[in-house]
């Protein structure tokens, strides 16, 4: 055996798979543990010998970014290793994740709470900038939450890095709902404003308990977006109009964050605002958020392990560990109740559903071995 | 490993109370080594192909080993070269950013600290890395037009070894490049307050064509990327490149210079594509020297592969053999099934773990 194939089957002696936990059109999960330690870990496989040109973009992403990155407030990729014809991803196992919390309506966040998850997103994503990353599917759902009470950035199968001045990037990226109005515009040329105005969202969203901006379409986005914080003017946003899918969606006039979110101090609502302005230019950024008076103001955000935390998730938990790629059809009650928002907050293509139907039916089978 | 004093990056300097980026990259950690390492490194891979290879020889022909002529850890290293030297070409003939040529150049280099020319040829391996990079790089193309713009190339032939490429690197993918640097140091310097007036793009062009030189040798396994354009923007203008050094990091230029001028002679010394003639001969041994059980269709391949499906199949069976258990004991699912449904059911299952 080659060097290179002994250290391989090495690895993966290291980890055991315990259980499946998901499974979608591009990976199956399974929890599992390392076997020396016993430590709890979700093991991602990633199907390589379907893609016709091997091994797959958004696989190569999150194992080129997760492998540069280290931080409390990341996701961390602890191995990887190949299996025949799949690649394995090894990460550290979370219970829940953000969009969990808030959906659970038995959970109660007090203004304390949200800072420190806003606290601990801000540090992630500054992380993240600092290494010249781009996240941009910046969610509720792929902001994982470990035992501990420690958020962590997950997800980066649509990450890149920043790109050079005058170098194109896609605009088809971030969750609708949680995606900025230059990329709604078509804009090719941005910066790490975008993951900001999504951080800007998820704010809104810990304080309301509902999405704040939920477009039905990328138009309604637009439209929803401008009913919420006013149609923006040349002024605010010079040349926003020249941009290559600018139209215009109607003349909504401002209203004040203060009518929506009237029991946020004037911190919260100042720091919200710098997250949420047009000119991507003019946005705050993570470090610049980070020092914001907010965090200084009482009171003080709560400490990771007081957070409000679902109790009855861990077991269904594991297969939202993996990103958007993973359908979540899979039976569970707490997927299940959720099921209409979850499906609108994809990037997937209507296949995917599809796809995991027949899937989860074979799911079924695969424990016969239970009494 | 002994490492020369280290430039510090080019980042902010209101970062200095953290540790520079670069440090926390798998490039500083993991594919770092002293001239000595490199050298420890390829001759006991190339000691170990042989000793490898022989006992095939010997277990296929008693005796059949004893006249062949094995390659030796530089003449290995010689056919590699010529291999990375081709990487440009085919980037120019594709148009490749220069990120994607010097990332598939990186490639080559690590997977030859871990594998062996004489199991792997550096042509397929040179594909491989290549095609790979631009999906790295976020420079993706499809294998179809891919393969079909190199001769006698189809996609198995770079999909095959694309997990053994991934593997060989540690799936570390990210890789910091010299190129990079040097740009970094040429806005700096258009940026210093005294720069010298004549600044022409002449200069920053000729950096360049060492820093293209440099991938040829194996300065970025010994040297960091903004070293090795210090050395570059040297060799193209040494006034500039000690303005850079005495602005940006004064009390370092004189520590460093020893280090900059003995990169300077490994690019001037090594950093041309090796002679054709020589690399020929060499090629040629190789195909008398090869490992026979990675050559397709060879006894000792074939004989491989029907081992590797012995143990598989055996794997399977067992797996079907416990599943059938499981469903024979009175598995409420399974009562309700004919046999031929069992069969598929079982089939199914086991296609599906198959892979663990």
């Amino acid at each position: 055996m080659d060097a290179v194939e002994k250290a391989n089957s090495e690895r993966q002696k290291k980890w055991t798979k315990d259980q499946k936990v998901g499974e979608g059109t591009y990976a199956v999960v399974y929890r599992g543990r390392e076997v020396s330690t016993g430590r709890k870990v979700a093991i991602k496989k990633i199907k390589v010998s379907q893609f016709k040109d091997g091994l797959d973009m958004s696989a190569i992403r999150e194992v080129k970014y997760l492998r540069e990155l280290q931080h409390q407030n990341v996701i961390e990729l602890l191995d990887v290793f190949s299996s025949k014809t799949n690649l394995n991803l090894v990460l550290e196992f979370l219970d829940t994740d953000l969009e969990m919390i808030i959906k659970d309506r038995t959970l109660v966040f007090l203004p304390a709470d949200i800072k420190s998850w806003m606290a601990m997103t801000f540090r992630g994503l500054e992380y993240c900038h600092r290494n010249f990353i781009l996240h941009r599917d910046l969610k509720p759902n792929n902001l994982l939450v470990a035992s501990d009470g420690q958020l962590k950035l997950a997800d980066f199968g649509l990450a890149r890095d920043f790109a050079d001045p005058g170098y194109k990037m896609t605009c088809q990226v971030i969750t609708r709902w949680y995606r900025p109005p230059e990329l709604l515009f078509g804009s090719r040329y941005y910066s790490a404003a975008v993951d900001i105005w999504s951080v800007g969202c998820i704010f809104a969203e810990l304080m309301l308990r509902t999405p704040y901006l939920p477009g039905e379409s990328d138009m309604d986005q637009l439209k929803t977006t401008f009913r919420a914080l006013g149609t923006p003017t040349e002024e605010e946003w010079p040349g926003h109009t020249k941009l290559p899918d600018y139209v215009p969606v109607g003349q909504f006039p401002k209203t004040p964050l203060r009518d929506l979110f009237t029991a946020a101090s004037a911190d919260t609502l100042n720091l919200l605002s710098k997250c949420l302005v047009y000119e991507p230019r003019k946005r705050i950024g993570a470090k610049e958020a980070l020092n914001h008076p907010y965090f200084f103001a009482l009171p003080n955000p709560s400490h990771p392990s007081k957070l409000p935390k679902s109790s009855n998730m861990a077991s269904t938990r594991a297969l939202e560990e993996v990103d958007g790629n993973v359908d979540q059809n899979v039976a569970g009650p707490a997927v299940k109740a959720a099921a209409p928002n979850r499906l609108k907050r994809k990037l997937n293509s209507p296949g995917d559903e599809l796809a995991s139907r027949s899937i989860a039916r074979r799911l079924d089978f695969s424990q016969p071995k239970q009494p | 490993m002994s490492m020369p004093a280290q430039v510090p990056q080019i980042a902010s300097p209101s970062s200095s109370a953290k540790k520079p980026l670069y440090e926390g990259s798998t490039q500083y950690k993991n594919w770092r080594f002293s001239p000595e390492k490199l050298t420890r490194i390829r001759a006991s891979l190339n000691a170990a192909a042989v000793s490898v290879i022989r006992n095939t020889f010997e277990a296929d022909e008693p005796g059949s080993s004893s006249n062949v002529l094995f390659l030796t850890a530089d003449e290995e290293h010689l056919l590699v070269k010529l291999y990375i030297s081709k990487i440009s070409q085919l980037c120019g003939h594709f148009r490749f950013p220069e990120e994607v040529e010097a990332t598939a150049v990186s490639y080559m280099k690590r997977f030859y600290l871990k594998n062996t020319v004489m199991d792997w040829h550096p042509k397929n391996v040179m594909l491989t890395a290549l095609f790979l990079a631009t999906k790295t790089t976020n420079n993706p193309i499809s294998l179809e037009t891919y393969t079909s713009h190199i001769p006698k190339t189809i996609p198995s032939d770079v999909l095959d070894l694309e997990f053994l490429v991934a593997q060989s690197l540690g799936f570390e993918f990210a890789v910091w490049h010299a190129h990079r640097a040097l740009w970094g140091i040429w806005l700096d310097l258009q940026s210093l307050p005294d720069t010298p007036p004549d600044q022409s793009q002449d200069i920053y062009d000729t950096a360049t064509m060492h820093v293209r030189a440099s991938r040829l040798t194996d300065a970025e396994l010994i040297y960091s990327p903004s070293q090795i354009a210090l050395a570059c923007m040297s060799l193209a203008s040494p006034a500039f490149a000690s303005q850079w050094a005495g602005s940006k990091i004064p009390s370092l230029a004189d520590t460093l210079q020893p280090t900059i001028e003995t990169i300077k002679s490994l690019i001037t010394q090594a950093g041309h594509p090796p002679d054709v003639e020589s690399v020929r001969t060499v090629d040629r041994r190789l195909k008398l020297c090869k490992n026979p059980e990675k050559v397709v269709g060879s006894k000792a391949y074939l004989a491989k592969k029907a081992e590797e499906e012995r143990k598989a199949e055996e794997k399977r069976s067992r797996k079907a053999d416990e599943i059938r258990k499981a469903m024979e004991n009175g598995d409420p699912f399974g009562d309700e099934l004919s046999w031929q449904e069992k069969e598929e059911k079982i089939k199914e299952i086991v296609d599906e773990d198959d892979n663990d």
